[in-house]
């Protein structure tokens, strides 16, 4: 892959230009932070703002950088365009890490709105910038995998892939520690939060604001990449068996 | 040693989809430097074939070589070595045509001064010099197709996989696609070549291969392919009539054994061309006709690709009033 790295960022600039600096997706960008500011009021249940922001940036990530990545396989794959690249001198796992670099670099800067307006706006004060830059980079990574996965099933529509990618990430939102704390959650939703990589990427960025979290941040950090490394295996498995059967 | 003087080397390949064999068991070779046309009725596995070759669909057996590359085991190698052209143009309507262009050198690993020397270069030689900086979607089909094979071309392969280059073209943008295939194949490229248009193989081919029902019916040279089949031989004759669909039915004439409707011209099937020419001249006489011309003819490739694929002259029929329709044969489940 480290032999691919022009290839894999021409991809990741290509589908900057050509599917995300578009008008529907720099909307869905800026309105996902300011419509999940307002639906997720940090005055309810006696939240605090600092706990709203950290929420908030937790909740960006997740929907920003899982949703891309299988929109534009699909669309790739309906425009043929997809063909090119599988035909290309370049390895899958680098075509899709390409991909995925996409969907990171989208949803950090999404993710950076309401970081920016927690610290200007509100004051609040983050315990540790480094693990925070760091925890919001492996979990864009391991949430944008994610993405790419889903978007990996031989689907013609963006329909048959979002369907079941959106009723397999909403329980997870309820299930990762962000809507009820970990420690308050029965054994068997914690057992399942246990798989979720929103659990690890939510307690990462607690720790960075807060000083504090459910577990540790090291191992956070240590199981945001595994979960990004699991994905795009899954994902590069899945075009093995489209090369066996075609789509 | 004729190894190494082979694009491709194709070898007891074989596709299977759960229990529909697709391609069974095929061997052929393209030579290095030839125009090697694939044909094939809807269904015949020439897709399939294509999408092995191009690495894109793994067989169930045989082995594929690209300039000696084991497609299998060297795939990345093989794969720098082609261009590839897919029948629909699978451009970035987003990007500009220059943009598409810098985009598919970088995918190949082309530096950056090599690929803008050749981005320029191609876009010159397509004519698409003065919409260089144009998104395109705004291209018309033509414009895109030129750009799509532009695109094949911006690591100047050795080896060119055209799927159907010129179908939906109108008539200057099939000139061009046509000449250029010939330049190209000049300038030492290889080219697979797959159509439907049986003149555009007759034309352009070198060798010809016909694939039904999944395996290699028939290969060779154009000419090749029509001296096997010399017992098809026609009558082609054309009548003097404005209301050349009112001339009546010729099929039942002495030695025809099928006919085919062209304009104010008729196509006749025969194995005796000598009873069948008399016969049309008394028929000429007796309905008030004027021949303007009469000829003999040699199978054609189309012939050739009819007879193999089973889709046979038998099949043609011809309507009052109406273009001649071809039966559909050669589907394979």
């Amino acid at each position: 892959m480290i032999g691919n790295l022009g290839q894999i960022w021409a991809i990741t600039t290509k589908d900057l230009r050509t599917y995300y600096f578009n008008p529907p997706m720099i909307m869905f960008g800026l309105a996902m932070p300011v419509l999940l500011f307002f639906s997720f009021s940090m005055r309810r249940a006696g939240m605090s703002r600092q706990m709203g922001i950290m929420h908030l940036m937790s909740m960006i990530l997740f929907f920003t950088a899982s949703t891309a990545g299988p929109v534009i396989l699909i669309l790739e794959r309906r425009t043929r365009t997809l063909d090119r690249l599988m035909t290309a001198p370049l390895s899958m796992g680098s075509l899709l890490f390409g991909k995925m670099l996409v969907g990171v670099l989208f949803a950090v800067s999404v993710t950076l709105v309401p970081l920016i307006v927690g610290l200007t706006i509100f004051h609040i004060e983050i315990q540790n910038p480094a693990l925070l830059l760091g925890a919001i980079i492996l979990s864009a990574m391991s949430f944008s995998a994610l993405g790419i996965w889903f978007g990996s099933f031989p689907a013609r529509s963006v329909g048959a892939v979002m369907m079941p990618s959106t009723l397999l990430r909403w329980p997870l939102l309820f299930v990762s520690g962000i809507f009820i704390p970990l420690e308050r959650m029965p054994v068997w939703a914690r057992t399942i939060a246990r798989i979720s990589p929103l659990t690890y990427a939510h307690d990462a960025v607690t720790h960075a604001v807060s000083g504090s979290g459910f577990q540790s941040a090291t191992l956070d950090m240590l199981l945001l990449p595994v979960f990004m490394i699991l994905f795009l295996f899954l994902a590069v498995r899945l075009y093995r068996r489209v090369r066996k059967l075609g789509y | 040693m004729s190894e190494l003087l082979s694009a491709i080397e194709v070898s007891g390949l074989s596709k299977r989809y759960g229990k529909l064999l697709a391609v069974d068991n095929i061997d052929f070779h393209v030579k290095d430097g030839e125009i090697f046309g694939f044909m094939g009725p809807n269904g015949a596995g020439k897709t399939t074939t294509v999408m092995m070759l191009t690495s894109f669909l793994e067989p169930t057996a045989g082995t594929i070589r690209i300039h000696d590359y084991d497609l299998s085991v060297k795939s990345l190698e093989a794969r720098a070595t082609m261009g590839i052209v897919p029948e629909e143009s699978n451009i970035y309507t987003e990007l500009t045509a220059l943009d598409n262009l810098l985009f598919a050198g970088k995918i190949y690993r082309m530096s950056r001064k090599a690929r803008k020397r050749r981005a320029e270069e191609l876009l010159e030689v397509f004519g698409l010099s003065d919409r260089a900086n144009v998104k395109t979607q705004e291209f018309s089909k033509g414009m895109r197709r030129r750009l799509t094979v532009a695109m094949a071309l911006i690591h100047e392969p050795k080896l060119l996989f055209l799927d159907e280059p010129i179908s939906g073209l109108d008539v200057q943008s099939t000139r061009y696609i046509k000449k250029l295939v010939h330049d190209l194949n000049t300038s030492g490229v290889t080219i697979f070549l797959t159509t439907h248009q049986i003149e555009v193989a007759n034309e352009l081919c070198n060798r010809v291969a016909i694939i039904n029902q999944g395996r290699i019916a028939t290969i060779g040279t154009p000419d090749e392919l029509k001296a096997n089949i010399e017992s098809v031989q026609t009558v082609a004759v054309t009548f003097d009539t404005p209301e050349g669909n009112n001339v009546p039915s010729l099929d039942g004439l002495k030695g025809v054994n099928h006919e085919i409707k062209s304009g104010n011209g008729r196509r006749l099937y025969t194995d005796s061309p000598a009873d069948v020419i008399p016969a049309v001249i008394d028929f000429a006489r007796e309905h008030g006709l004027r021949i303007t011309s009469l000829n003999t003819l040699g199978p054609s490739l189309e012939d050739v690709f009819l007879k193999i694929t089973g889709q046979e002259v038998g099949t043609i029929t011809t309507s009052p009033g109406g273009e001649g329709k071809r039966g559909k044969g050669g589907m394979r489940k």
